[in-house]
């Protein structure tokens, strides 16, 4: 299993607050790898750093061997690195099956000379969008839902369709910012089989969660972070039991 | 093709008719700004006035043909757009209008103190060119680019950005780059609409390309349905018909705009047609009489 992402010794300021401090962190390839941690700890940041919407003050950010902290988010993209929103971020007033066409945007190239010419390499490019997006959104059972406005989505539907956005876009690397945020049981059941299957598609899931319990039936390796920094890393069992982490996260559970 | 026309409809009306189409042209180009990648323009009417002065020059000091003088208009006038672009489309919301705003008042006053476009006595002596079928076949032509441009790949991205612009850039599309050729193509048919009008009013002063002309436009736009074909056309068409058949509608055209903006803006925010797709309506009507499958209870 060969490395695909590698987060070296950044740092990210705000004014005067570090939010991310000389981060280091691996993630191998066909894993699913958990971020966890107490609200403000910077997980988000994270994931804002190595889709490109923040910029390192120190260190690099390497996906498959080549360095990306530098490029804006759609390269980003461009590269294989999709991801999902803490605060759902749809195209609300765009169909369901809409959106999840957008997301293939960067595997595609129609321009507005294309788009008013229509040829024929155009028309099937077209209908090859439409296809892909379809199996997206089968993949996340919402295929009966294509013509309708994602708005009116449910708030798991929505979630999901999320994900379904962030597949269209082919990625080799997922990441999922609190994915199960607001779900009952059964729907964060139905999620982590969802999860599992994304995974077994040859997809590198980098997942960020609230929910403890989520985290330790799925992810392989879970890091933990509190105020920007590393405070365990390991097997989701070595992280139950390692104290720093119970002081600072899991200690307002035990009680 | 009109003079057949004038056996049958008065020139008045083809007159009127004319500046319809012609508003259509313009605020169609407009929506496609605004309404399609919602980025908000206070200074369309500046881009009319630049494919306006730009056609009715070439063909009076140059004695151009028309139809060339009047696409050169409409790409000059995308040219200009494209480079404001660059600048001020990294701005978003109200200090984007802002900005567009005070290149309005720009143009206006570098149209006034320039030599070749008459200053502010204006630019006469503009042959009568504009004919009805042609300002017809023009708007055919936009409605059909509009929408071909509006259901393919570059009109996806343009509606993602309005929806959402940090998601779009997520999803991989170059926010600035669709955002300025939007604006290009947006100002190219204000640029053809431009030159259409100068070559049937034959007239063209500075102070008719203003503010208040700008706003119009964005009225046409906004009561028809903001991102809206058919809205921008029935915005626009009952917007220019209204003062011409009803007196005192003229008389208070822009008390009647302001008080429309606000009315719609409470009752229907998204305009009369915005939010209806018409083609999705048909197509879901037609699915109903196919498939008689009972309405589920909800």
């Amino acid at each position: 299993m060969s490395e695909l992402l590698k987060i070296d010794n950044v740092t990210i300021n705000f004014g005067g607050l570090t939010a991310v401090d000389s981060l280091n962190m691996t993630l191998t390839e066909g894993n699913i790898r958990a971020l966890i941690g107490p609200n403000g700890a910077g997980k988000s940041t994270i994931f804002n750093l190595v889709t490109g919407i923040y910029t390192p003050s120190k260190g690099r950010i390497i996906f498959r061997g080549q360095i990306i902290n530098k490029l804006p988010p759609h390269k980003i993209t461009g590269r294989g690195i999709a991801r999902t929103f803490q605060n759902i971020r749809l195209f609300s007033e765009l169909s369901v099956i809409d959106n999840v066409k957008i997301g293939y945007h960067c595997r595609s190239r129609g321009s507005f000379i294309d788009a008013l010419l229509r040829s024929p390499a155009i028309k099937r490019e077209e209908a090859h969008t439409h296809e892909r997006a379809l199996t997206c959104l089968a993949l996340m059972e919402l295929a009966d839902k294509a013509e309708e406005v994602a708005g009116n989505l449910s708030y798991g539907e929505q979630r999901r369709l999320e994900i379904a956005r962030a597949l269209a876009t082919n990625p080799a690397l997922l990441c999922l910012d609190e994915p199960a945020a607001g779900m009952n049981p059964i729907e964060k059941e139905k999620l982590a089989n969802i999860i599992r299957k994304i995974k077994e598609m040859g997809i590198t899931i980098f997942l960020v969660e609230h929910d403890m319990k989520f985290v330790m039936n799925l992810a392989e390796k879970v890091t933990v972070l509190d105020y920007g920094k590393i405070i365990a890393s390991g097997t989701p069992a070595e992280v139950q039991r390692n104290p720093a982490v119970i002081e600072a996260y899991l200690g307002k559970e035990v009680v | 093709m009109d003079s057949l026309l004038t056996n049958y409809i008065s020139p008045y009306y083809i007159k009127i008719f004319t500046l319809v189409g012609i508003y259509i042209i313009i605020a169609l180009g407009l929506n496609f700004i605004s309404g399609v990648t919602g980025q908000l323009s206070f200074g369309h009417a500046a881009f009319v006035s630049i494919g306006a002065y730009t056609a009715a020059i070439l063909t009076t000091r140059l004695q151009l043909p028309f139809l060339p003088s009047l696409l050169v208009g409409g790409l000059l006038a995308a040219v200009v757009g494209i480079l404001l672009g660059f600048p001020i489309l990294r701005l978003t919301g109200d200090y984007l209008g802002i900005a567009t705003l005070g290149f309005g008042e720009i143009v206006i006053v570098v149209f006034q103190n320039m030599d070749i476009t008459g200053g502010t006595i204006g630019l006469s002596g503009i042959a009568k060119n504009t004919s009805l079928s042609l300002v017809v076949l023009v708007v055919i032509f936009t409605i059909w680019s509009m929408y071909r441009l509006e259901n393919s790949r570059f009109g996806r991205a343009l509606m993602a950005i309005r929806e959402d612009e940090i998601a779009a850039n997520v999803m991989g599309i170059n926010i600035t780059a669709y955002k300025i050729q939007a604006f290009g193509i947006g100002t190219f048919f204000a640029g053809i609409g431009g030159g259409l009008y100068a070559h049937m009013i034959q007239y063209l002063n500075p102070t008719d390309f203003g503010f208040s002309r700008s706003f119009e436009y964005l009225t046409f736009v906004v009561l028809g349905g903001l991102g809206s074909i058919p809205g921008t056309i029935l915005g626009t068409t009952v917007l220019t018909l209204a003062p011409e058949f009803l007196r005192f509608v003229a008389e208070y055209r822009m008390m009647i705009y302001g008080a429309l903006m606000v009315i719609m803006m409470i009752f229907r925010p998204r305009g009369l047609l915005g939010g209806v797709n018409l083609s999705k309506k048909i197509r879901a009507l037609k699915n109903k009489k196919k498939t008689t499958i009972p309405s589920d209870a909800r």
